[in-house]
């Protein structure tokens, strides 16, 4: 190993997920790999046809099974290989957003983008941000945490109940 | 709490509005079903319990004599006339019973393409306003007692039916409880809100009765049903709760008429309608948006303009 390409050790490694369309970021994240950039592997590419068939419920899913970040990242407006797709989804994801919000999620940990078959670098760029952003925030916790949490209706005042509920 | 201020509150509105209402729904109906002119006429009658209603789809002159319009009368009718939920109505032909709040549902299923004006004729009626879950019935509709989306109820007089019955009293003015609720949980930081909604959803039982109530959950499967690939847990627990609820008013965003059925059913008393409320509020602000009691060619998530915000996006 030479002196530049040493390895910054990190106490915490984020998981981030990209959710990206096939025509243009997939493309673009294929010419940053080509094209030999360097970016984090924190992330975990999942290719869709287009950002019209990115479901929220994939992004509620992807930190529901420890996401700590996601990215959804598709063509710029105009350039859908399906005309409009992204134009949907530019709607959608600003309703779902105001959503999160209002639920309480750190819109910090959701990042949406542009960035087109040429735009390796843009790629990288976003990908390196967001993993940075992320990694100062910390692992995500709220989602886990509910996974873990049990559905208690009753009171635990007695001490039976109060046993069972810690043995879990 | 002192008994002294359990005593009776004042009645709302005259009673009498109520009857006149019934009075012209009942008129109404007879005169369709004995003129041929619908094959039912899906409206309320009176339940068993006093001062409670319940739908009722009238196929004779009789039953239809029978309908009624009390503070009682909270289902929205509208969910009857969904592609899926139609089967249960005799063919051809029906009418319908409808409030302002519910007016807007159907408005919406038309223009969704769930039914045709025209297979439809519409009994609008004044409403004045209805009770609120947990009411007292047998008590005048006072201001304790009233539904709180209809404290602040915009559409009390329904517009386009075939027919108004009843006519509107002078209503009071309320305080807006649920858009102070909703401003109140507007202003906390994200952490005291994924507290408030953690308990909120906590409690859900997932009965599902905010779906099978609304008028636009009419997918013949839902995706939280689905289990390949299982998109939502299905198992009553806080992380499915918080899914199913996130994923729920998602779908009903830009489509919501604001019926608040979903809330008025639900057995653990989750404030339902205020993620409803936010997402409408959030749909008007971003593209003006409405949902309205007229039917509108295209939602709000269904249609786009080049130059919609973005500036979240990098």
């Amino acid at each position: 190993m030479t002196a530049t390409a040493t390895t910054t050790k990190h106490d915490f490694e984020p998981k981030l997920v990209a959710f990206v369309c096939t025509w243009c970021t997939y493309a673009g994240a294929d010419l940053a790999g080509t094209s030999r950039m360097q970016y984090p592997s924190n992330v975990r590419v999942v290719k869709f046809p287009c950002t019209g068939r990115i479901d929220p419920v994939f992004i509620l899913r992807a930190f529901q099974k420890g996401a700590d970040g996601v990215l959804v990242s598709g063509c710029h407006p105009g350039d859908c290989h399906y005309m409009a797709g992204n134009f949907h989804a530019r709607r959608r994801f600003a309703a779902f957003r105001q959503l999160l919000d209002f639920v309480g999620v750190d819109l910090k940990r959701l990042q949406f983008s542009w960035v087109s078959a040429a735009e390796g670098g843009k790629w990288v760029e976003v990908v390196t941000e967001l993993t940075e952003r992320v990694r100062e925030m910390g692992p995500m916790r709220e989602f886990i945490d509910l996974d873990a949490s049990e559905h208690w209706s009753a009171e635990l005042a007695d001490a039976e109940l109060k046993a069972a509920y810690h043995s879990l | 709490m002192t008994q002294g201020q359990q005593t009776e509150s004042t009645p709302l509105v005259d009673p009498a509005c109520y009857a006149a209402a019934t009075a012209a729904i009942r008129a109404e109906a007879v005169r369709l079903l004995e003129a041929g002119e619908v094959t039912a006429v899906v409206g309320y009658r009176a339940g068993r319990r006093a001062g409670s209603a319940m739908p009722e789809v009238a196929t004779t002159a009789e039953a239809a004599a029978q309908l009624i319009f009390t503070p009682g009368c909270q289902n929205n009718l509208a969910l009857f006339l969904s592609k899926a939920k139609r089967e249960a109505l005799p063919k051809g032909k029906v009418a319908v019973v409808v409030k302002g709040c519910d007016l807007r549902a159907l408005a919406g299923l038309i223009g969704e393409s769930q039914l045709k004006r025209d297979e439809v004729h519409v009994i609008g009626v004044a409403c004045p306003g209805v009770y609120g879950a947990g009411a007292d019935l047998a008590k005048p509709l006072a201001a304790e007692s009233l539904a709180r989306k209809c404290r602040e109820c915009k559409v009390h007089l329904p517009e386009g039916t075939d027919v108004v019955a009843g006519t509107l009293p002078p209503l009071p003015d309320l305080a807006p409880l649920e858009a102070e609720e909703l401003a109140r949980l507007e202003a906390m930081t994200p952490q005291e809100r994924w507290a408030f909604w953690t308990e909120q959803f906590a409690r859900c039982i997932r009965c599902l009765a905010c779906r099978q109530v609304c008028p636009f959950c009419f997918c013949t499967q839902c995706l939280c049903d689905r289990n390949r690939p299982q998109a939502v847990d299905t198992s009553p627990r806080p992380a499915g709760n918080t899914a199913w609820h996130i994923v729920r008013a998602m779908h009903l965003a830009g489509r919501c008429a604001g019926c608040a059925e979903c809330e008025r059913v639900c057995p653990m008393d989750i404030p339902l309608n205020l993620l409803n409320r936010k997402m409408a509020q959030e749909l008007f602000e971003l593209y003006g948006f409405e949902t309205t009691m007229q039917p509108q060619e295209q939602g709000a998530l269904t249609s786009y303009r080049d130059g919609d915000d973005q500036s979240f996006i990098k």
